[in-house]
């Protein structure tokens, strides 16, 4: 036997070396071929074991894990109504029919306790999380968060700001300013959720932007955080540098419905950026400021055409009645389709003196204009 | 007894409903998505006194369940709560343009869930 | 002579070729775990209730589908995401297909303000629901444009939000995807705006720019429904087709998707986002002109046209994949109406390299030119024909008898065995984002399918393709027609 195959392998090496080069490579890759196929068989083939071990693994857990945790923790009658949930000590017995010595199960149980918190909250959401932390599952997050890969990081980060796990400044600093984008996001919604002193304090210095993503992951976790002081936006809206902060913070000014930061939103009208003026432009117009109309008005024939659809629509949600006359002439004297639409929307948005002005103009208008106004009459037409 | 009808795809939320919400005073029949609920909705002829149900599932979302049921019987319709992690305010006005009887977000108050579930059944 | 440089020719352009895909091979298995480590902590439904969320209108053409369009709308209508509409461009139909729409969701004419930017054939009238609960629908009944390209365009038309989702109303899609394939548009770095030129003399400001990588467009993977289990358009049991034919397309999908368009979209050169399913920037789609609704490849030559237009306005722009599988399409069932897909793709090919030639090699056209178009051109256009040249050189070789066998059968081992191995890595990079199929005999089973392919699948796509560039250079008027619907295996309860 031996000696056939090292006949093979003589006749091959011979072969090669008389090739020309096209052939030389051509038998490389064959190898590197084959072996690639192989190995990406092996893979395949693995991975879906895994998967498929660790579905069956799953299916048998989950339901444990369920029963365990509405029996002995959400619907268990021994445990007191009337004492804080955090003080109370859960019985841990139960758990111990648990493979939770093996990880996989600790990923199993935590995930599904964050996802029975996504269900209740209250008093059984801090029971929940008190379980957590008495079954030591804490433990596997604190490691992740030291381990060097960035997104094992960033899973301990959510895992921290989930189940609202206190953190110290000193290790949540550094990464917050970590090179990594992701990470630093994840540092910074930690920080809003978990920092006991100054939970905005970012927004001073924060000199990247805020990605429309990090915005809504940040916007949940202060609209969602409960004992969290809410500060007044306008500081930033004035000081800050950072574009995406202030229009961030608008967004923010407006869900609060702070009517405080009305001068600093009025004050970023005069800003050079059209894109800040006509974020400013919306929020004033969404805190329904009356006051704000003269200089929308003012400032309108200066303005890009997004921002005067903003200003038209501004009008339509302040609804003071004052300038329906200002939005009747764009309507009819507007040339672009867009403008006259927000003009028309923002009539029929009106009140009062506007019912009339609506009346005149489906009278005298014909056409388009009039399938304008008609759409923006329709009940059945949201947009 | 009063007859519940859950509509939920996730498998977590009935487990905590059913348990809150138990027998004998309350029999709870779930449907994991939309058309299973238009399913036991007919066969069982509309007979529930409270319906919950979930926003976004395959098949037929809530609001089309909503509008099926509360159109089925306008005299006296069956009181429908929302329990979605859907709940924005177009959505919310959505769901009460249609006559929902209530809205809650998830993460839910179990306490609170049992409360408005009591309320409701009252009125009926 | 001649035949040494062709010799020559062949063999530098095989190798480049064969780079190019050891090249995209490495880059997908980046991209595809990436991908991974990021949706382990990404959590797709904050955007269900956020007030952030942006808004996307869903645009499905349909031309008589009568037979399964309650179905298919109904699960366009309940896809996870808050702020969409879905909008039914009805091309014509000659079934029943708008009065089914009509009678199942209390459908009214309305008169809607409908802002023709693209020009398209007339669009007759609008419908909306009585029912609020399908206030998401929007029914446009349009005059047949023999096009999807003009059907979809009426859709852009009257769509409401910034973004839209280009699909067919018979692909099946994942209800997460809305979700999954806005998120490239909402974390692509980069985000500034700059100052440019003098205070304007007009308002006094120095105008600001935006500066930003903006994404145009995002895609994910398609793969064949056509053995898959559907119910009343909700995915039930996936599986790879079991006849031959629609099996070999699934394995040329997912390579497509998985290994190519991943990989492109890493370099942030990704060629074409497919017709099938594609999210795109309105405004800038409506800027580059809508879709051509004479082309024979309208869902290349509008991401052509609309990176041409972010280029020639100075605008950064990127389109992204996501690896993870969002729709499953009807691919042609037979050879007939595969014959007829394929040769019109050529032709397409054809077209999009010649109306698109002052961008090849332009460095003004950076990625687009220097990338993108010149290898449409060299590996995509010109591979058939290479090939069929080569064979028939080959042919004239053996009949002068001027083979070395040893080596001919070397190399042509070497090409079976590479092809195979691109293949299975695209599948395994497929199973790595997720394990598609219920069970490991089926994903073997697809690829060992690997092992026939260069056999008996490639030789008709390049006869195919080169059909189509015949039809290109006569200009052939084709009737695209319609595809035969097989209709979805129905549910099997066993």
């Amino acid at each position: 036997m031996n000696t056939t195959f090292s006949d093979i392998w003589q006749e091959i090496r011979y072969f090669y070396f008389n090739a020309p080069l096209a052939i030389q490579i051509a038998m490389v890759f064959i190898v590197i071929a084959v072996s690639a196929t192989v190995i990406a068989y092996l893979v395949i083939l693995r991975s879906r074991y895994r998967s498929y071990r660790r579905t069956k693994q799953l299916q048998k857990l989950l339901p444990k894990i369920d029963d365990l945790l509405i029996n002995e923790i959400l619907a268990n009658p021994d445990i007191p109504q009337d004492v804080h949930p955090s003080k109370i000590d859960l019985p841990l017995a139960p758990f111990e029919s648990l493979p939770l010595q093996k990880r996989w199960a600790r990923v199993a149980m935590t995930e599904r306790i964050i996802h029975f918190r996504s269900n209740v909250k209250g008093n059984a959401g801090a029971l929940l999380r008190n379980l957590y932390l008495q079954l030591d599952l804490d433990k596997d997050a604190a490691r992740r968060l030291k381990s060097p890969r960035w997104d094992n990081k960033v899973r301990a980060l959510s895992e921290y700001v989930s189940l609202e796990l206190p953190i110290s400044d000193v290790t949540l600093l550094p990464l917050a300013n970590s090179r990594n984008r992701e990470l630093r996001a994840a540092a910074r919604q930690a920080y809003i959720k978990l920092s006991k002193n100054e939970p905005f304090k970012f927004f001073d210095s924060v000199t990247d932007p805020l990605l429309p993503w990090d915005q809504v992951e940040l916007f949940r976790i202060i609209t969602t955080t409960e004992d969290i002081a809410i500060p007044n936006f306008a500081r930033w809206i004035t000081y800050s540098t950072n574009k995406s902060v202030i229009a961030f913070c608008l967004k923010l000014v407006v869900h609060y419905n702070q009517i405080a930061a009305v001068p600093a939103i009025i004050k970023l009208l005069d800003n050079r950026d059209h894109y800040l003026r006509g974020d400013a432009i919306n929020a004033l117009g969404k805190l329904r400021v009356k006051e704000a109309e003269d200089k929308l008005v003012q400032l309108y024939n200066t303005q890009p055409m997004f921002c005067q659809v903003e200003i038209l629509k501004a009008l339509g949600r302040t609804n003071s009645g004052k300038y329906v006359d200002f939005l009747r002439n764009e309507f009819t004297h507007a040339t672009e389709f867009d403008l006259r639409k927000a003009a028309a929307r923002s009539i029929a948005r009106n009140s009062g003196r506007a019912r009339e002005v609506m009346e005149e103009l489906l009278a005298t208008t014909t056409g388009q204009d009039l399938l304008i106004l008609k759409h923006c009459m329709n009940p059945l037409i949201k947009y | 007894m009063s007859k519940i009808l859950l509509v939920e795809d996730d498998e977590v939320m009935p487990k905590i409903i059913s348990r809150i919400l138990p027998e004998p005073e309350y029999q709870v029949d779930i449907a994991v998505n939309g058309k299973e609920a238009m399913q036991k909705l007919e066969a069982n002829n509309y007979q529930y006194d409270l319906i919950i149900t979930d926003i976004m599932m395959p098949y037929a979302n809530g609001f089309e369940i909503l509008s099926k049921v509360k159109s089925h019987d306008r005299e006296k319709p069956i009181p429908v709560i929302i329990v979605s992690n859907a709940g924005n305010e177009d959505m919310i006005m959505e769901g009460f343009k249609l006559g929902v009887d209530d809205f809650l977000k998830k993460p839910i108050i179990p306490a609170e869930l049992i409360i408005r579930v009591k309320r409701l059944l009252m009125k009926r | 002579m001649v035949g040494v440089i062709f010799q020559n020719i062949v063999f530098v352009y095989g190798l480049a070729m064969i780079l190019v895909y050891a090249v995209l091979a490495i880059l997908s298995n980046i991209g595809v775990r990436l991908f991974k480590k990021r949706s382990r902590f990404t959590d797709y439904s904050l955007l269900l209730d956020s007030p952030l969320t942006p808004g996307i209108s869903v645009i499905a053409p349909a031309f008589n589908e009568g037979v399964t369009i309650i179905s298919n709308v109904r699960s366009l209508l309940t896809l996870n995401y808050t702020k969409f509409e879905v909008i039914i461009v009805n091309d014509g139909s000659t079934d029943d297909t708008l009065e089914k729409l009509i009678h199942e969701f209390q459908l009214v004419e309305v008169e809607f303000a409908y802002n023709e930017r693209i020009i398209t054939r007339p669009v007759k009238r609008i419908f909306k629901s009585t029912n609020i609960a399908y206030e998401k629908l929007l029914v446009i009944d349009k005059v047949n444009g023999k096009s999807k390209a003009d059907a979809s365009n009426a859709g852009i038309n009257a769509a409401a939000f910034p973004y839209f989702l280009c699909t067919d109303v018979d692909c099946i899609l994942e209800k997460d995807t809305l979700l999954r394939m806005i998120h490239p548009f909402m974390a692509e770095q980069q985000q500034q705006t700059k100052e440019v030129g003098e205070p304007c003399p007009e308002c006094g400001f120095v105008h600001v720019e935006e500066d930003s990588m903006r994404v145009i467009a995002s895609g994910a993977t398609l793969r064949i429904v056509n053995s898959s289990e559907v119910d009343e358009g909700v995915m039930v049991r996936e599986r790879p087709p079991s006849r031959y034919l629609p099996r070999f397309q699934e394995m040329e999908y997912i390579r497509a998707y998985v290994l190519g368009k991943m990989g492109w979209s890493m370099i942030n050169a990704v060629p074409n986002v497919s017709g099938g399913l594609g999210l795109f920037d309105k405004d800038v789609a409506i800027k580059a002109g809508g879709y051509d609704h004479q082309s024979f490849a309208e869902d290349m030559d509008i991401v052509t046209r609309m990176c041409g237009y972010m280029l020639d306005n100075k605008l950064k722009y990127s389109i992204r994949y996501i690896p993870t599988t969002q729709c499953w399409t009807e691919g042609p069932p037979n050879m007939k109406i595969f014959s007829r897909q394929r040769t019109r793709w050529g032709r397409g090919l054809a077209e999009i390299v010649t109306i698109h030639r002052n961008l090849i090699f332009n460095p003004r056209y950076k990625r687009l030119g220097m990338i993108v178009l010149p290898y449409s051109l060299f590996f995509e256009f010109l591979a058939p024909i290479v090939e069929a040249l080569g064979i028939i050189f080959y042919i004239y070789l053996i009949l002068t008898n001027q083979v070395n066998w040893e080596y001919a059968k070397i190399l042509l081992i070497f090409i079976y065995l590479y092809s195979i191995m691109i293949t299975t890595l695209a599948i395994c990079w497929d199973q790595l984002t997720y394990p598609y199929y219920r069970t490991a005999r089926e994903v073997v089973g697809l690829s060992l399918m690997a092992l026939l392919e260069p056999i008996f699948y490639h030789p008709l796509i390049v006869f195919f393709a080169l059909r189509g560039y015949f039809y290109f250079l006569i200009g052939k008027k084709t009737s695209w027609g319609n595809m035969q619907r097989q209709g979805f295996r129905p549910k099997q309860t066993t």
